[in-house]
């Protein structure tokens, strides 16, 4: 083998996986959709869609299954959504968690949810829509007050130890009686994260 | 000389493994009373297998159901891990009503479930509709 031939076959040697290397540093987007609770929905540290769900078909199985709805004046109880106190590190929307209980909730038949009072819901319109009422018929709008109010807080926890950072991200609601101020049901749900960080890397 | 090196180096290797597998045993020893109390209405199930690999790793030993607040029903299933070691699965409650409709939920999707080796969970879930008769409870892999 020639001096020339050696140092061509070297060059290629060299050359070849490099541009395969190049190559394989090219990325194209690529875009699927999916389930937003599916089992392709990307587990992170953060709370995430599947995590909302979790916590919302828990706590409302809680919430039936302890019966305090039942014993309310009225059917459906009326509901007022209180204050979702966001004690976490995240920049959420609580709608996410309370827009799934408000739902299943006024599924189920069991509850009628007021807008007239509480954070749960803006109701600009159905106001001004209840004023104009008021003007046109001369009879003040009749406002039902509700039976129960539901609050909640969302908590963040985190620990570390040996390279694993565990979140534990704590889901508390009660739901209490406007008549007399108690509390007649609360519970309190929590998904725990653990994040192992990779040693790999620059 | 050598026969009797061999002879004892058998017993401490074999005595050394059998100390490791305790530790590394992640199983779940329990205790409940002998003579139940509880009287569950217990659901005779059809079984679909497509994953012969999750069927060899979990088993659904029973399902109960009962009705809350009056008309909604509300199902609960045990669930056995057949590994003696942690083990996550996913699962999924699905309502069907009286029509063979699908009823949906805000509330619906895959859970993870989180066994210790041989442990026996308990997942259960209300239906938000009365209108919810039949469920499908569905299991995947966590990959």
């Amino acid at each position: 083998m020639t001096t020339h031939r050696f140092k061509t076959l070297l060059l290629a040697g060299v050359l070849a996986p490099a541009t395969l290397l190049v190559t394989g540093c090219q990325t194209t987007s690529e875009t699927r959709t999916i389930d937003a609770t599916g089992p392709q929905a990307l587990n992170t540290s953060n709370i995430n869609s599947q995590d909302w769900a979790n916590a919302a078909d828990q706590l409302v199985g809680s919430l039936l299954s302890g019966g305090a709805l039942d014993k309310a004046p009225v059917q459906p109880a009326v509901l007022a959504v209180d204050r979702i106190i966001n004690n976490t590190q995240l920049n959420i929307d609580t709608d996410l968690l309370i827009k799934k209980i408000r739902v299943a909730l006024s599924q189920t038949g069991k509850v009628a949810v007021t807008n007239t009072m509480g954070l749960g819901e803006r109701a600009v319109v159905a106001s001004e829509a209840a004023e104009l009422d008021e003007m046109t018929t001369g009879k003040k709008a009749k406002v039902i007050v509700p039976n129960f109010t539901l609050y909640g807080k969302l908590i963040q926890q985190t620990d570390r130890s040996n390279g694993v950072t565990q979140n534990t991200y704590s889901f508390q609601m009660s739901l209490v009686n406007v008549k007399n101020g108690l509390t007649v049901w609360e519970d309190e749900r929590q998904i725990a994260k653990q994040t192992k960080k990779s040693t790999v890397g620059w | 000389m050598k026969t009797s090196r061999h002879l004892i180096a058998g017993p401490v290797l074999t005595a050394g493994l059998l100390a490791l597998l305790p530790g590394c045993a992640t199983n779940v020893n329990t205790v409940e009373r002998a003579q139940s109390q509880a009287t569950p209405h217990y659901v005779s199930d059809k079984r679909v297998v497509t994953d012969n690999t999750l069927a060899r790793t979990i088993r659904v030993n029973s399902i109960n159901q009962a009705t809350v607040s009056g008309e909604l029903l509300k199902i609960q299933a045990e669930v056995e891990n057949l590994k003696s070691d942690l083990r996550s699965v996913r699962y999924k409650f699905e309502w069907i009503d009286r029509d063979g409709m699908a009823v949906n939920s805000p509330t619906d999707g895959w859970k993870i479930l989180n066994f210790s080796g041989r442990e026996t969970l308990r997942i259960s879930t209300v239906a938000t509709s009365p209108a919810a008769v039949d469920f499908v409870l569905k299991f995947s892999e966590l990959k």
